[in-house]
């Protein structure tokens, strides 16, 4: 009788049978890089949501759609107080994704390695990247995270920053160590998009500028200034990335016949796209970039979509007329001559969206994606995020201390004025506005802001303009007492408080 | 003496077999042959009782007689007087359980194609709702209030055979319906049966030597009330309207707007007129000394009124068998049971907000024209007022190109042994085998700069579904004295399996449905051949054995006692927590038997007080939930520079729960049965209280976890009502009528959900585009309860904005504009969130009845059937509040434009601010009437020949013929709520009520013709 009832599932494995070779923990190793790619497939995209609350963009979107991005632009809640949720599902997201990060890396031990034994330390090495690479994300966003290295159902409080940024460091520290040194030739394209050791060194510069500036410390978990230059100053001189030779062959939509292609040689590390997203679970595409489109119109190269994070007109205005960064960058409604019809149905229209991450159609206005093969333009996008650019090594590089500070300063100002490029003396403050223009509209800007401390970033996102709702003039007022108050963090999503019994604490100001 | 012979026929005229022929006061006499014939010896003053069970007895003196013959009618008094219970039937009078039989007749001639559909208002408890108004759509059948979010509907038994719908049945071939309300009627079903039970027989033996009988309706279906919704003028001043109110400029002059004209009409464009629906069915039934056999087939078809035939249609074939054979005397004998049905269907999207096509009509301007010039649907893309708007028509017929074929095989064998008159063996083996076929075709279009596809595709799945069931019962009947006793023990083993492909490939050589298949598909490209998936289904595969017993007794059949007891195991679970236990008792006392009530025997012939306790189970829930699976499929990442090109990943998804167990629920049940005035009135009264405890949930958990939620069991929930049900059956001449009414009341509470905020949230994004969550599961309310703010009225001048102020003296809503709603601060902290949010409106109907009239005259016969709710809430979501440019149904018309113009409907604006948040704005009441079908009949055989016809009723009747509600969408009976499935298992089925555009239940005109030989 009981053997009737002894059913095993037919082609379900189990964590019991599952994590036993070398090449189980390669899938689940890419069910980590897969965890990742999803992080933004819902909620709000942080390439996008730094971008509304820096000084880049505004909140943009359409002219009926809530105010969500309004409120995470103004860091004021009244300004959708139904909006409590507004990250929830990327809250969701990483932990989902850290959770096959945790568990991989527990059954480290379980696995048979055999005669792979070297492969372990490589994919424990990446793993324990890509869970830095969230945490570092979460803390930037929200400061105040739950922090969990290994599995756990338990109702886990908040963690000290500090304590989060002690395992981003010995993450990324590992993965510098225990990954190999292969140049960027000699990685098998196959494999480009794998964190490399050049990606941890990178990673853990930025890190430690990060936690430094904003926190005001001089060390990130007793990793020196000296050291995080070492680890950019190696990727420099052993990585055998360069900068693209032109800054607008980075960018599909601003080199339709030249682009240098995903994993170009000034790539150190991309979430990868594609577009095979579905809704019957896939997530494999950009699902974000769709919110950078025009709303309503496309006009070729650029794809229609709802019209978010709309361009800052003082971002445009920061750009010298030769700096060629600046066309690149910036689809400029006036300039490139778009007869653009939908005032009527874009809020906070400035006439400037975004080119680096622009859906795009061919001639006939069919989405490129869908030509593909994607199921529509909103899932369907496939342009990588390209997370650190070589040209960020170079001019962390040179705000770290490098003694070739001037040198990498000049390389990246070089190729954005070519012939009419003027040297410029390499400074702090030099370095910080090159990174706006030359990062603009990559995610980076906010925290480059943040890190200079919340008051210095309140008082230049801090702005009262007009903006164009729905064809209308209307005044558009982000004060920095809210940037302040909130310390420039995010809103902890409501439901997650009420489900956790108030063990998490929102934070101040929301 | 003298010998008598005759013949004994009913009332068609056939010869009825078996009947007894008595001399009454002594035990001589006989019984009739298989051609109804008789021949006894008496004396004239002897008087013959003719009786047979189900018919009224006639009493005949003998007199000078040698011949007799004698027409049986049906005794209406004692119909039902054999119920069918599980794994059984019982005298109705010993039945102690809460359970309601509904003849098969009954349900035929409602001439409905679902016999569901037609238990409509005939049994006080179960609320029957349509899920869509789609020919072929299945119904939401709630028995006695929801009391779980993990599917609601009751179990299914066939002929014995468990199954989980009987939508493929032809009623033509249901003999009874027999729904177990109470835990003690149920629990012998155990595992299956927390949500009740209704148990289905199909016709068997007949009474009479042979029958041919035909069934056939032809009719006409219409919608019986469409939407009114703005005409191009009307939408031109309103969208003028909304600009304005935005601070913009309109957008079209007077003069414009007197050129504009109507426009089109959606609503017109996407029902068609007298779509038809016809039933054919012809059926034989014969039997012989040692076997008897009843066989039919059958024929439905039922178009769309949405869309019409090529889009909206549904198509079934049936075929039955039954028989049974006597092997050995009265001792061994075999049988089956088999219904196959063959179903053939197409449909229009009727699911959520994005998958329902009759949405589009309410959304679409009527700028929109239907065709271009050369008669191709109209492409909108270079619309300047809206290019994302697409004629709903068109996208409609692009995107609901299927065909659909299903097949079902359900029956038993059977083989009974009773080597005692009073022991019997029966081992059944019982099979459903369902497959299901399916392909689609998109074509490549454009209808605007979001409707278009590029490339054409096929899809194309098939399944299968096998269950096998092998039941074995030994019953014995024994009597001590007065004291008599039917115990019966039984076991069943069930074995369940299903297997399923489907595949998508683009780029088609042909450009047609019929040829839409993956083979004529020429892609290459790996990334367009999605989802290529097959295999067996783990999730529902599952063993399950059960052992069973029940004991009745009754003293003198006044004091009568039953008990049950079921024990389950299922593979689902894991071995520890393998097994459940259902026990259940109920006793009755039929008080009316008692000396003591002799005086009252004048007024009331009969009173039986019931009284029931048990334990039923449910466990629909997907196998294997104690295991953590790994998920492969889904799971890729893109490495290398060629797009399109995946690496397959894993990850453990869901969190482990081998402590999951079988949810229950205990009812007890307390009632009576009575009747009065010469049996003419009864009258059924039941008072229950159920408890669902231990639901199996999954439960919300922190996102820290890090996986999905496992299931777990927790939380309960509890139905408490009453039902009553009243019949009056009489004559006046030779007129004979019967009047029914009945009704329940039920109130729905949820207790404890086990985690902390004690609430399983419903979902966002169902009403429109980012919408957010609006119905939940929450302690101390009502299952699937709306959830949303309160409302005050409407601010009429800045003045009110400005004194709308909190405790504190802040202005609660400092952005509101006169016009707009004034929302109820219910927590006093100065801010409108979601710490103002309440129960504003349950979707559980408090009353659930229904009312029927039968009345025949001669030849005539009329009937009346009619059901209804009262106290229930429907959330209307008709447009898309995420688009400025939507239209409005007329109501808007009524709209604030100006102090004192409406303290009810906002005004409008571009960014619709005043429908963004979920509100008592989108709440109406459900409450109907409707007067399902009124039929008129003659029996022209009255007029034809005698002998030649047993019947031949012609029929005309209008089904749905009228609704009264106050609700102003199309249909108040709206079945849909927001279900979720994964891989076809309900995981989440707690919300009911939401209309987005309900495909509406059609009014059908229909005549009909039943002829019996």
């Amino acid at each position: 009788c009981s053997d009737f009832l002894d059913k095993e599932p037919v082609v379900i494995a189990s964590d019991v049978n599952f994590y036993k070779t070398p090449e189980d923990a390669y899938k689940a190793l890419v069910g980590a890089y897969d965890g990742l790619q999803g992080v933004w497939a819902n909620g709000m995209a942080l390439p996008i949501a730094t971008e509304v609350m820096s000084d880049n963009t505004f909140g943009g979107t359409g002219n009926a759609d809530g105010f969500g991005y309004q409120m995470i632009d103004e860091f004021d809640k009244s300004r959708s107080t139904a909006d409590q949720n507004i990250f929830q599902a990327n809250w969701i997201a990483y932990y989902a994704a850290l959770y096959r990060c945790n568990v991989l890396i527990g059954k480290m031990d379980q696995i048979e390695w055999g005669t792979k034994e070297e492969l372990r330390p490589i994919y424990e090495a990446e793993t324990r990247f890509l869970r830095a690479y969230m945490y570092f994300d979460m803390v930037r966003l929200w400061g105040n995270i739950p922090l969990l290295t290994a599995p756990s159902r338990d109702n886990i409080p908040q963690a000290d920053p500090d304590a989060v940024y002690a395992v981003i460091a010995e993450d990324l520290t590992y993965a510098a160590a225990n990954l190999p040194a292969t140049t960027y030739a000699s990685q098998p394209v196959s494999q480009r998009g794998r964190v490399t050791k050049w990606a941890a060194e990178a990673l853990l510069a930025r890190a430690y500028l990060y936690y430094t500036g904003y926190y005001g410390k001089t060390e990130l978990a007793g990793i020196t200034k000296a050291q995080a230059l070492a680890y950019v100053e190696d990727v420099i001189a052993n990585s055998g990335h360069d900068l693209v030779d032109d800054f607008f062959k980075l960018w599909p939509a601003a080199s339709i016949e030249e682009y240098a292609g995903e994993d170009n040689k000034e790539t150190i590390f991309a979430v990868k796209y594609t577009y095979t997203s579905d809704y019957n679970g896939n997530t494999d595409g950009n699902h974000w970039m769709v919110m950078y489109g025009m709303r309503d119109q496309f006009s070729f190269p650029y794809g229609n979509g709802w019209g978010g994070a709309t361009v800052n007109p003082k971002l445009w205005n920061a750009y010298d007329a030769n700096d060629t960064r600046r066309g690149a960058s910036i689809i400029s409604i006036s300039a490139e001559d778009i007869d653009y019809e939908h005032e009527a149905k874009q809020r906070e229209y400035t006439g400037y969206y975004n080119k680096k991450y622009a859906p795009m159609v061919d001639e006939e206005g069919n989405s490129v994606a869908v030509e593909n093969g994607a199921v529509n333009f909103m899932i369907g996008q496939f342009q990588d995020y390209v997370s650190i650019r070589y040209a960020d090594v170079l001019l962390m590089a040179a705000e770290l201390g490098s003694a070739n500070a001037q040198a990498y300063f000049d390389k990246v100002r070089q190729r954005a004025f070519k012939t009419n490029f003027v040297q410029v003396a390499v400074s702090q403050e030099n370095i910080l506005k090159e990174r706006q223009l030359e990062f603009a509209l990559e995610g980076i800007r906010y925290w480059d802001l943040l890190r200079q401390g919340v008051p210095t970033a309140a008082a230049i996102i801090a702005e009262t303009t007009t903006v164009k709702n729905g064809g209308i003039a209307t005044t558009k007022t982000i004060t920095a007492s809210k940037i302040e108050l909130t310390k420039g963090l995010q809103q902890i999503p409501t439901n997650q408080i009420n489900l956790s019994s108030n063990v998490l604490k929102q934070n101040a100001g929301w | 003496q003298q010998v008598i012979t005759g013949t004994i026929r009913d009332v068609t005229g056939a010869s009825m077999p078996g009947v007894n022929v008595l001399i009454k006061g002594t035990a001589s006499g006989t019984s009739t042959d298989v051609e109804g014939k008789f021949s006894v010896q008496a004396q004239p003053d002897d008087v013959l009782v003719i009786s047979f069970i189900g018919y009224q007895t006639r009493e005949i003196t003998v007199g000078q007689q040698t011949t007799i013959d004698v027409s049986l009618e049906e005794d209406l008094t004692t119909l039902g007087e054999v119920v069918v219970v599980g794994y059984g039937t019982q005298k109705k009078v010993l039945n102690t359980g809460a359970n309601l039989q509904v003849k098969g007749e009954d349900i035929s001639k409602l001439s409905t194609t679902n016999a569901l559909q037609a238990l409509q208002g005939q049994t006080p408890g179960v609320q029957i709702s349509s899920l869509s108004g789609q020919p072929g759509s299945g119904m939401r059948v709630v028995i006695r209030g929801m009391g779980t979010n993990n599917g609601s509907g009751p179990l299914y038994v066939v002929d014995g055979v468990l199954t989980g719908d009987i939508n493929y049945l032809n009623p033509n071939d249901i003999e009874s319906i027999t729904v177990l309300k109470d835990a003690a009627s149920a629990a012998i079903y155990g595992s299956q049966s927390a949500n009740g039970v209704i148990l289905v027989t199909t016709k068997g033996a007949s009474k009479g030597k042979s029958h041919i009988t035909f069934d056939s309706f032809i009719g006409v279906q219409n919608v019986a009330r469409k939407v009114d919704m703005l005409d191009a003028q009307e939408y031109a001043t309103i969208m003028n309207e909304a600009a304005v109110n935005s601070n913009k400029l309109p957008y079209f002059t007077n003069d414009e707007i007197a050129a504009l004209g109507k426009g089109t009409d959606w609503m017109d464009e996407m029902f068609v007129d007298n779509a038809s629906t016809q039933n054919y069915s012809l059926s034989a039934s014969g039997n012989s000394e040692n076997s008897w056999y009843s066989t039919s087939i059958g024929y439905t078809l039922q178009e769309g009124v949405v869309g019409g035939r090529s889009l909206s249609n549904y198509e079934r074939y049936n075929f039955r068998i039954n028989s049974e054979h006597k092997l050995y005397k009265d001792i061994v004998k075999v049988g089956q049971n088999l219904t196959l049905s063959y179903v053939k269907n197409k449909g229009v999207g009727v699911g959520n907000q994005y998958n329902n096509s009759l949405r589009g009509a309410f959304n679409t301007s009527p700028f929109v024209p239907m065709y271009d010039a050369e008669g191709n649907y109209f492409d909108n893309s270079n619309s300047e007022w809206n290019n994302g708007e697409a004629n709903p028509y068109a996208t409609m017929v692009y995107g609901n190109q299927n065909n659909n074929l299903s097949q079902k095989v359900l029956g038993n064998l059977f083989a009974e042994i009773s080597p005692l008159k009073s022991v019997k063996f029966r081992s059944t083996l019982g099979l459903e085998y369902n497959t299901h076929e399916s392909n689609s075709f998109t074509p490549e279009y454009k209808l605007s700069i979001y409707t278009f596809n590029d490339v054409s595709r096929a899809s194309q799945s098939m399944g299968r579904y096998t269950s096998l069931q092998w039941d074995n019962l030994l019953t014995y009947g024994f009597d001590v004295k007065e004291h008599h006793f039917d115990v019966m023990a039984g076991s069943s083993a069930i074995q369940i399996r299903a297997l399923g492909l489907s595949a998508t490939n683009a780029s088609l050589i042909f450009n047609n449905l019929e040829q839409a298949w993956i083979s004529t598909a020429m892609n290459r490209d790996g990334t367009r051949i999605t989802p290529l998936t097959g295999g067996p289904d783990d999730d529902v595969l599952e063993n399950r054995l059960s052992f069973f017993g029940r004991l009745n007794y009754n003293l003198g059949e006044t004091y009568l006692f039953n008990a049950t007891f079921r024990a389950d195991g299922s593979s689902k679970f894991a071995s520890n927590q393998r097994w459940g236990y259902f026990p259940s008792v109920s006793a009755g006392w039929v008080i009316s038997n008692e000396d003591f009530l002799a005086a009252t025997s004048a007024w009331m012939n009969s009173l039986k007080i019931r009284a029931s306790w048990g334990q039923v189970g449910n466990q629909r829930v997907r196998s294997f939930q104690y295991i953590a699976p790994i998920q492969f499929s889904n799971v890729n990442y893109s490495f290398g520079d060629k797009e399109g090109t995946l690496t397959g990943g894993g990850y453990p998804n869901r969190l482990p729960n081998p402590a999951l167990g079988w949810e229950t629920s205990e009812q007890t049940n307390i009632g009576f049965d009575a009747k009065f005035l010469s049996g003419k009135l009864n009258v059924n009264f039941d008072w229950y209280m159920k408890k669902t405890k231990d639901l199996i949930i999954a439960a919300p958990i922190l996102a820290t976890a890090g996986a999905d939620e496992p299931f777990i069991n927790g939380g309960d929930v509890t139905n408490k009502g009453i039902e009553v049900a009243l019949a009056y059956t009489s004559s006046v001449g030779e007129l004979n009528y019967t009047v029914s009414v009945n009704g329940a009341y039920n109130q729905n509470k949820v207790g404890v959900i086990p985690n902390a905020d004690g609430i399983i949230h419903g979902q966002t994004n169902q009403l429109f585009d980012n919408s957010g969550e609006f119905y939940r599961m929450e302690n101390g309310r009502p299952i699937g309860y709306f959830w949303g703010l309160k409302t005050d009225g409407l601010f009429q001048t800045e003045e009110e904005v400005n004194n709308y102020l909190s405790g504190e003296g802040k202005k609660i809503q400092p952005d509101a504009q006169p016009g707009d709603v004034r929302y109820v601060d219910r927590n006093n902290d100065g801010e409108i969130n979601d710490q103002d949010r309440t129960l504003i409106g349950n979707p559980n109907p408090d009353l659930t009845y229904g009312f029927s009239i039968s009345a025949n005259y001669k030849g005539f016969d009329l009937s009346i059937q009619a059901n209804g709710v009262a106290g229930n809430q429907i959330v209307q979501s008709y447009r898309n509040m995420a688009n400025p440019l939507g239209n409005y149904t007329s109501a808007i018309l009524d709209r604030w434009h100006g102090p004192g113009s409406s303290n009810k409907i906002p005004r409008v604006t571009e960014d619709n601010r005043n429908w963004t948040t979920f509100s008592d704005l989108y709440i109406h009441d459900g409450d109907f009437l409707r007067i399902s079908n009124i039929t008129l009949g003659y029996d022209l055989a009255r007029v034809a020949p005698k002998g030649l016809l047993g019947q031949a009723r012609l029929y005309a009747s209008v089904l749905n013929a009228f609704t009264f509600t106050k609700y102003e969408g199309m249909d108040p009976e709206v079945g849909y709520g927001i279900d979720t499935r994964e891989n076809g298992v309900l995981v989440d089925a707690m919300s009911q009520g939401v209309d987005l555009g309900f495909y509406p239940r059609t009014r059908t005109y229909l005549i009909g013709l039943n002829v019996k030989f």
